[in-house]
């Protein structure tokens, strides 16, 4: 028996070609969200949902085609995934059918009614987004956002016994907190706790000079969370991805994750931060666009993007420019 | 036994695929590997494994009983399978 990298790396020691199907699929379903975030990676908002996000019945045919595949594991986000009108109906859909769902909030929607239904859908996680161990940190990057909104919901799926993620994004204002927001992850209950480097995409194009760190503030922050890791060891996982944009992606051109990313209209990224498109779910199978995956990734393009990346950083700004590979 | 809650199986043409959704940890397997793993999730006893391998499969060199139970040691090891309550 292999064991991969985790975070479906390179699925397995094998190749994502050798598989039938994705072994992650992560669904951004809607674009809309409640806050406005200074480092949103995906533009998201207040009325930037999608004109043409995908209606009830095809949700429900994109759902039961990853239930037919046997997908092992997808995940609800967005925009915030709970303002969608129809997300416990897409919740209930794929639970039924036995599908592992993970849902990343912000955790305003976290109420004590809504956390007991997520128990009893039986989700396997529910990861909220909490960037910052005081109000002050949180409600600077999370505009609109309330630091003990995202407390209370996060006790709540505690009180209702759902397995909690913590996410927390950096920046140059927030990573001196870095080590008390990990405390405070624990406290809550936690069993997971995840951040990496803040992407230069969405939102954070705007505002990157207000909220990037410096390579200082990284080198701390990143080795507060080692310690953390040490600290924190057969209680809570502290994961972390130290990589830069760039040379993951490169990682990526050789070593395609089992992972594909679903838009709100339906569309499929190979990944989050570059603007390939390998498949339409209105118009194609997920077999076919899991094949064309495998080709896509090994589209001159693609390299091409990502060695311009190399002297462009800015090149991942036009998030929602896509390309179809 | 039985595969522990935040496992998840998938057949492939290698073999199969165990996803743990927990740590997102992805284990393949190899077509003997896989047809273990099959009889775990169809509710077969530990002991019983090895029998229905034996029963199904040619085993010339009279390896299965060493295979399964190395396999069995190793997903146990791992947090894989756990033990399913009794009664």
């Amino acid at each position: 028996m292999d064991e991969a990298p985790p975070a479906v790396a390179a699925a397995a020691a094998r190749g994502a070609e050798d598989l039938v199907a994705p072994l992650y699929v992560a669904w951004q379903i809607t674009n809309e969200c409640n806050l406005a975030c200074l480092h949103c990676i995906e533009e998201s908002g207040p009325g930037k949902a999608f004109p043409d996000e995908l209606s009830p019945r095809e949700f429900r045919a994109v759902l039961d085609q990853m239930l037919e595949h046997e997908v092992p594991y997808l995940s609800f986000s967005g925009g915030e995934p709970m303002v969608h009108p129809h997300f416990f109906e897409m919740a209930e859909h794929f639970c039924a059918g036995n599908g592992n769902l993970k849902v990343e909030t912000n955790g305003h929607y976290l109420t004590p009614a809504n956390c007991e239904r997520l128990q009893r859908l039986g989700v396997k996680a529910v990861q909220v987004s909490i960037d910052g161990a005081s109000s002050k940190t949180f409600n600077r990057m999370r505009v609109l956002g309330r630091f003990d909104a995202a407390l209370d919901g996060t006790r709540n799926l505690r009180a209702a016994g759902v397995p909690i993620e913590i996410n927390f994004s950096p920046t140059h204002f927030n990573v001196h907190e870095i080590g008390a927001a990990v405390d405070l992850a624990y406290e809550l209950g936690a069993y997971s706790f995840y951040s990496g480097r803040t992407m230069y995409t969405g939102n954070a194009v705007k505002t990157w000079r207000k909220i990037v760190p410096s390579e200082e503030q990284y080198a701390e922050f990143f080795a507060t969370l080692r310690a953390k890791a040490d600290q924190y060891r057969g209680r809570m996982r502290v994961y972390f991805h130290e990589m830069g944009l760039l040379e993951e992606l490169r990682y990526r051109l050789v070593h395609p994750a089992a992972l594909v990313i679903v838009l709100p209209n339906g569309l499929v990224k190979l990944i989050n931060a570059l603007p390939f498109v390998c498949g339409d779910l209105r118009r194609q199978s997920l077999t076919d666009i899991w094949a064309n995956f495998q080709r896509a990734w090994r589209d001159p393009r693609v390299a091409t993007f990502v060695d311009e990346l190399a002297t462009d950083p800015r090149k991942t700004a036009g998030l929602h420019e896509w390309i179809h590979v | 036994m039985r595969l522990a809650k935040y496992v998840r199986f998938r057949e492939e043409k290698f073999g199969g695929v165990l996803f743990e959704t927990r740590s997102e940890k992805v284990f393949t397997l190899n077509a003997t590997g896989a047809a273990v793993v099959r009889e775990i999730a169809a509710g077969a006893a530990e002991g019983e494994i090895a029998g229905r391998l034996r029963a199904r499969y040619d085993d010339p060199r009279g390896v299965i009983d060493n295979e399964v139970a190395q396999l069995l040691a190793d997903l146990r090891a791992r947090g894989l399978v756990e033990d399913a309550p009794r009664g």
